[in-house]
């Protein structure tokens, strides 16, 4: 198997890193850099736990390959937080109790924040379709969706 | 868990994809999106040990519009096709087809030439291209050769390409003068599920002129049903045309039962939705429209 050196830049950090071919950008982030905010769970492109932005695009990172990504740049939820501030999507997601067990609040997060970077002002119907491509397995969608609202209002995102 | 092994190219020009293509031919498999093949890859569907990434090649992330009509090139994801005035203005059915597949995270990824390649009996860019009589281009050691969207689909997940031969992009013809056209989904939910059904229509005039209908998920391929037309020869009000139309795409399409519904509810609601499609293109009051 064919083995790749590959530089990327994850939350502002460049990494230059030797890959085989079949490593996908998830096993990446989570085995090789140890970023373990984003989750692994169905490793098909159905559940979207693994959203990653790739270069500023929500990206299920189980479907790409970690050679795909050589030079570009891979925000993960590690990199939302500014110092010691947690961002205005993550402060609604506490206030609104938009986390139950959790496991799908990092993808919600990450995907709200480019939302909300492309679509300021979205309607309910825009959240709805922007976050159809993940699941949450407890249903704690209507507090998830109030979360992102409420951010989309805030002055600070 | 750990896909299985195989060795990664991304040529940089089309000579060496073509080359690289022509050297381990059956042995290979195509990157775009990759939204399918890595899938089909951990399933150990397809076993490569040769994956070649067409995303290396500047040419193939071209989406053009000219007098001829729409190229889009085999690295177009299904967004770039979406934020495309030209596409959502002129080709309409295509932009509503391809504002249902997956969910929108899979399209900043997943391309159009993949869903074609892809070749799902459920794939729902089918439809709209098959009514929109686009052409396909392929590319190989020998040369290039055009096909038609009609003849390329040959079996479920199978096409018309040979060994050693990609789609370098898929071009439609922009639509007659005065067509519409629009392409209806029915699915378990409303996000992020392959379609029960899907219809996609166009048509100009009253339907005299032109009328094509094509389904996906109806037939071991997406289908152009034939003779559509010929429902709207006839007298009769449009209400008795659309009647018969609903019946000659029933006669045509042969549904199977799987984990989404059973053959007589598609068969059921490839008549619904056709119905459907047609009454809001042609202008027909419909009560559930």
């Amino acid at each position: 198997m064919s083995r790749h050196k590959i530089s990327l830049t994850v939350n502002g950090q460049r990494y230059d890193v030797e890959v085989e071919a079949n490593r996908t950008l998830l096993q990446l982030i989570r085995e090789d850099l140890e970023m373990t905010g984003t989750k692994c769970a169905c490793e098909r492109g159905d559940c979207g736990l693994c959203t990653v932005l790739l270069d500023g695009v929500p990206t299920k990172s189980c479907l790409v390959l970690a050679v795909e990504v050589d030079g570009h740049e891979v925000t993960t939820v590690e990199g939302l937080v500014q110092g010691d501030e947690i961002n205005a999507v993550q402060r609604a997601f506490i206030e609104h109790g938009a986390v139950q067990c959790g496991f799908c609040t990092p993808a919600f997060v990450i995907a709200a924040t480019a939302l909300l970077k492309r679509n300021p002002h979205p309607t309910e119907d825009d959240i709805k379709e922007a976050m159809g491509g993940i699941l949450c397995r407890c249903t704690g969608y209507r507090q998830i969706i109030n979360a992102i609202l409420d951010a989309s209002k805030s002055d600070k995102k | 868990m750990p896909l299985p092994k195989f060795d990664y190219t991304r040529p940089k020009t089309m000579r060496k994809l073509v080359s690289a293509l022509a050297e381990h031919k059956a042995d290979t498999k195509i990157i775009a999106g990759g939204t399918d093949l890595v899938v089909l890859l951990r399933d150990k569907i397809v076993r490569p040990n040769y994956v070649i990434d067409v995303k290396g090649v500047r040419e193939l992330h071209k989406l053009s519009w000219n007098k001829l009509g729409l190229t889009i090139g085999a690295a177009v994801t299904l967004n770039e096709l979406l934020d495309s005035d030209v596409v959502k203005q002129k080709f309409g059915v295509l932009w509503k087809a391809a504002s249902t597949l997956a969910d929108p995270t899979i399209r900043n990824r997943a391309t159009l030439v993949g869903n074609v390649c892809n070749a799902s009996p459920a794939a729902d860019t089918a439809p709209a291209l098959l009514v929109m009589d686009a052409k396909v281009e392929v590319v190989g050691k020998k040369g290039k050769r055009t096909v038609a969207i009609k003849d390329f689909f040959k079996g479920v997940k199978k096409t018309a390409l040979k060994p050693g031969e990609f789609v370098r992009a898929v071009k439609v013809p922009n639509p007659p003068e005065g067509a519409r056209g629009d392409y209806l989904k029915w699915g378990r939910t409303a996000g992020e599920d392959l379609s029960v059904v899907g219809v996609a229509a166009l048509v100009a005039d009253s339907g005299e002129k032109l009328m094509r209908v094509a389904l996906s998920s109806v037939a071991p391929t997406p289908l152009l049903v034939p003779d559509v037309e010929s429902a709207f020869k006839d007298g009769g009000s449009l209400d008795e045309k659309i009647e018969r139309a609903v019946s000659i795409v029933q006669s045509k399409i042969c549904p199977i039962s799987d984990v989404r519904c059973c053959k007589e509810y598609r068969l059921y609601m490839a008549g619904v939705l056709t119905s459907r499609v047609l009454k809001r293109l042609l202008g027909v009051a419909d009560v559930q429209a």
